[in-house]
């Protein structure tokens, strides 16, 4: 690493310690709410890494499958099963049916995409699939609109209001913990089937070398159904998890974590999944450190552009981000 | 003491843990036409992509008309003087034959911006100048007339290879370096393809350097050869000495492919 | 190969000499039409079918961003980079005409050739110089982009610059305050923007020529400004392709790696595309808001980059006269055609569905449509079909050929 990279990243872990010292349990939550957003950019950052790797493909439409979670879970999970005034074990046993419902929506979602609009491109020039996620991205997003109207749907609050506990003055409530309560199982099940079951392996194989995967036998179309499906799951996983946090959802809400999640996959490195996890996580507190932290923070203004200066930096000096492997050929 | 136009000094390249090149001192003389052989993945075009700039070495040197020319961006390379075909076609295939010709002299021609667009007097009479002379290079290397304003692509393989080699002579080379240039030509074409390199080296004024695995080309029109074998060179000089050399035997797997 | 070849129109047993004066003559037709579209549109076609046809200033808006497609063009078309983030340089331009052609820094009073009256704060340039240098501006801007962006490759391109197209307007949001400075009055944006006008002294010697546009009846004269720009964008387009530079463009979008072999500078030529296409860019952005004399961040998102892409793309990519068609088609569409289509399908269905909301639906749709089925777009250049598809090579040589010979 450069003395640039270094001397950048000294000069952030002092800010760090100067709002830790300044305002510690304001650093404490901030640094609590960096995880559980964290968590969030983290399952849709996955979905982007497991396509790429196996198509080399930007799937720009990633996000907005992750919009859809937001919506089908309140469709299922509000309208419905109307959580919003439930409690106790049936709200939980209700919520996990909007769970699954949203998971399997989005991960039939994304694979119906790969079907439709990639499948027949994947020996056309790069720039031809990449445009086409992009019209996939809008078609998606206002696809939503079309049944759910271009404004906020929101509910009552889902869960229990009273903190599990506080810091200072500040409460940190179910809300937020649910997101923590999904998203690791949900990690833990990832790695579970990317490394241990028959179409895990089938599809870390077609991502490292199509040819020979498809000589060994692979079907190589259902190996990239595959990934497709377990991305848009957890992207359904995600969608879930932010719509019963914030309690609402807007059909544009795929687009600005889509590209957060973007980024978080970049900055682990693009291909590698314990990467895209890290890269959630480090964008959710780059996020919330940027708009929580008092001690001359840009401020929640200038976090977008925080994000994608990063993005910039990483790709031109750093492309195969923080976990990947350099494979240039040129020096 | 030979005056050589190109010369690498332990030249090395790693990808990751693999030694495509390993520390290879090789030299090309001024007006003369080489031949670097030697069985697949010895580290061939390797070498040749290290000359013409688009790999940067591991280590080592690399002197052109005696000037260091490792770290040069690519084109800087080639408006030094050195020109390259590909092993596999790479020509510009939606252009016509005409225009990747043209495209192989961008850097010796001079018009930018202000000039095309205002159509200067300068201007029009480079390109004039420069269409005659690619229609020239085009002759000079077998086209016919009608391939001309044919897509690169359409050409039959035979006037592809040929294009290729007018593109990179178009760029007006002192280093002209052939990446298996005969692959796919009948014993006519190959014959004639021989005759092609002893003339254009008289009368361009060109150092010729082939990567060939056709020994008939190697023998009949080289006049020194070096042989790589997994990045190292194995051995080197005159094409009766190298092809009876054991250890270029034992490389190629037998003697069948020497005969 | 003529420079000014118009794609040929197919008439079957037409021979070659006959088939170039029809197209002169059609394409000279279609010429006088634009030129005196506003006395049309005023005169006769207002009460038969206003309902489709747009007005000046609808017609003024479909040819600026005509230009922006073309500008594009010489990025995603000739040089193959795939830019989302173009709307960066509409932005700069449009901001350069409300620093330069309004009270936005009224510390300090500078009138040169404006239209705004005397004594009146601020910078106030003659609007014909303020879009020259949004133009250069523009390019500079997109000189600075380049740097760290066109090293890279296909996709990660794309993604960088369209982290630009993100920043940039983001800036102009918080740019109310810069070290103390508003620059660009935040979210608020800029108003009181000067019109284009030929100024007092030109409008009293010649009184047709009017001294503000913006107080003319209609934007007739912005319209024929417009149409300027489209022309010289058109003519840059096709003079540069046929050039040293453009087949340099050509050959770097077909195989950069060959290209960088036969002597071209990858780097520089790159930024000369984006420079160029950033040039056009800002002339039109700036051009817009000297008619809506005010500009706001909000009018600067993914959405307009998507939207000019899918210009070059519907038009043909590189296909100077598809693109060209294709933009005044979709921004036609966009600005015009959904909303009177969305009227009429209320008023015959008696419903209340609000179609032109659903635009960027309808775009995504023809998105994908296009690249699945007819990637080369509407009118493709031959080039670009022989690049996408196996079958008609022998027609396309044909018909070069004929062309060469003509």
């Amino acid at each position: 690493m450069s003395i640039l990279g270094i001397g950048l990243l000294a000069l952030v872990a002092f800010w760090l310690v100067e709002n830790a010292v300044k305002n510690f349990n304001q650093f404490l939550l901030v640094t609590l709410n960096g995880i559980t957003n964290g968590s969030i950019y983290a399952l849709v950052a996955i979905g982007y890494t497991l396509v790429y790797g196996i198509l080399e493909l930007i799937n720009f439409a990633h996000g907005d499958v992750f919009s859809w979670g937001a919506m089908v879970t309140y469709t299922i999970g509000v309208s419905w099963l109307g959580v919003a005034s439930k409690s106790g074990v049936g709200l939980f046993a209700l919520l996990l049916v909007a769970l699954l419902g949203a998971a399997a929506f989005c991960a039939t979602l994304n694979m119906a995409v790969e079907r439709v609009a990639y499948r027949r491109l994947r020996n056309a020039p790069r720039l031809a699939p990449l445009i086409t996620a992009i019209g996939m991205s809008f078609v998606l997003s206002n696809a939503i609109a079309v049944f759910y109207g271009f404004n906020y749907v929101s509910t009552n609050p889902i869960l229990p209001q009273g903190a599990i506990f506080t810091i200072g003055h500040q409460a940190y409530g179910w809300d937020k913990l649910i997101v923590l309560l999904i998203t690791f199982p949900a990690l833990a099940g990832l790695t579970y089937v990317v490394k241990r079951t028959r179409w895990g392996k089938a599809m870390r194989a077609t991502a490292q070398n199509r040819d020979a995967a498809r000589l060994m036998g692979i079907d190589v179309d259902r190996a990239i159904s595959f990934a497709f499906g377990l991305g848009g799951a957890l992207a359904g996983i995600g969608g879930f998890a932010y719509l019963v946090y914030f309690t609402q959802g807007r059909f544009d809400l795929g687009f600005r974590i889509g590209l957060f999640a973007f980024t978080a996959a970049v900055l682990g490195g693009i291909g590698n999944i314990a990467g895209a996890a890290l890269g959630g996580y480090l964008i959710g507190f780059i996020e919330n450190f940027n708009s929580g932290l008092t001690w001359h923070a840009p401020g929640p203004n200038w976090t977008e552009s925080l994000v994608f200066i990063l993005l910039i930096l990483i790709l031109v000096f750093r492309p195969h981000g923080l976990l990947g492997e350099s494979l240039s050929t040129r020096s | 003491m030979t005056d050589n136009l190109v010369e690498t000094r332990s030249l090395r390249k790693e990808f990751g843990g693999l030694v495509a090149v390993d520390d290879v001192d090789f030299a090309v003389a001024r007006g003369s036409i080489a031949s670097l052989i030697g069985p697949n993945g010895a580290g061939k075009t390797t070498l040749f992509n290290m000359i013409t700039g688009a790999y940067q070495p591991t280590a080592g040197e690399i002197v052109f008309d005696g000037r260091d020319v490792v770290g040069l961006p690519q084109h800087k390379i080639t408006e030094l003087g050195i020109g390259r075909t590909f092993q596999n076609i790479r020509l510009f295939g939606t252009m016509t034959s005409l225009e990747n010709v043209l495209v192989g002299m961008h850097s010796r021609l001079t018009s930018g911006v202000f000039r095309s667009v205002f159509r200067s007097p300068r201007q029009r009479r480079e390109e004039a100048q420069a269409r005659e002379r690619a229609r020239e290079l085009l002759a000079y290397c077998g086209l016919r007339r009608r391939v001309e304003q044919q897509f690169a692509r359409n050409l039959s393989y035979g006037d592809q290879r040929r294009l290729e080699v007018a593109r990179a002579l178009a760029t007006d080379p002192k280093l002209l370096l052939l990446d298996e240039p005969t692959a796919g030509m009948n014993p006519q074409e190959t014959r004639a393809f021989i005759d092609f390199v002893r003339k254009a080296r008289e009368e361009l004024e060109l150092t010729v350097l082939l990567i060939e695995h056709d020994m008939k080309v190697i023998t009949q029109v080289s006049e020194h050869v070096t042989v790589l074998d997994y990045g190292q060179k194995i051995a080197e000089g005159e094409p009766s000495d190298v092809t009876s050399d054991e250890r270029v035997r034992a490389a190629y797997l037998g003697t069948k492919a020497l005969v | 190969m003529s420079a000014w070849r118009l794609p040929a129109v197919r008439l079957p047993g037409v021979p070659e000499s006959s088939r170039r004066r029809v197209n002169l003559t059609l394409g000279a037709a279609v010429v006088v039409v634009l030129v005196l579209y506003p006395w049309f549109y005023s005169m006769w076609l207002q009460n038969t079918l206003t309902q489709w046809l747009p007005d000046t200033s609808t017609a003024f808006t479909i040819l600026a961003f005509t230009v922006m497609g073309l500008g594009l063009n010489f990025v995603v078309g000739y040089a193959g980079l795939l830019d989302l983030g173009y709307v960066a340089f509409f932005a700069a331009g449009s901001y350069v005409a409300g620093w330069l052609a309004s009270e936005q820094f009224p510390q300090v009073s500078f009138i040169l050739g404006g239209t705004a009256p005397h004594g009146t704060p601020g910078i106030h340039l003659s609007p014909w110089l303020v879009i020259l240098c949004a133009a250069i501006f523009s390019a500079v801007l997109g000189v600075l982009i380049g740097i760290p962006t066109l090293r890279l490759r296909g996709d990660y391109l794309a993604i960088v610059t369209l982290g630009f197209g993100e920043i940039i307007p983001q800036f102009v949001n918080n740019g109310d305050n810069i070290a103390g400075h508003n620059v660009t009055n935040g979210s608020f944006g800029l108003n009181g923007i000067d019109g284009l006008g030929f100024g007092n002294s030109v409008h009293s010697a010649l009184g047709f020529l009017p001294a503000n546009f913006l107080n003319e009846a209609d934007s007739r004269w912005y319209y024929w400004t417009a149409l300027l720009l489209v022309a010289i964008t058109i003519a840059a387009s096709i003079l540069l392709r046929d050039s040293r530079l453009g087949r340099a463009w050509i050959a770097i979008r077909e195989d950069e790696d060959a290209a960088g072999a036969m002597g071209v500078p990858l780097m520089r030529t790159k930024t000369l595309s984006y420079l160029i296409g950033a040039f056009f860019g800002g002339a039109a952005g700036c051009l817009i808001t000297l008619q809506a004399s005010s500009t706001s961040p909000t009018a600067f998102s993914l959405q307009v980059s998507i939207f000019v892409l899918c210009m070059v793309i519907l038009g043909g990519m590189g296909n100077v006269w598809g693109v060209t068609l294709g933009g005044i088609l979709l921004a036609y569409v966009n600005y015009k055609g959904l909303y009177a289509a969305g009227n009429t399908f209320n008023s015959t269905f008696g419903t209340n569905v609000q179609i032109p909301e659903y635009s960027y639906l309808i775009y995504g749709i023809a998105i994908v449509l296009f690249m699945l089925v007819r990637p080369e777009g509407l009118i493709p250049s031959a080039r670009r079909r022989a690049e996408l598809h196996e079958e008609e090579e022998e027609e396309i040589a044909t018909e070069i050929a004929e062309g060469a010979a003509a």
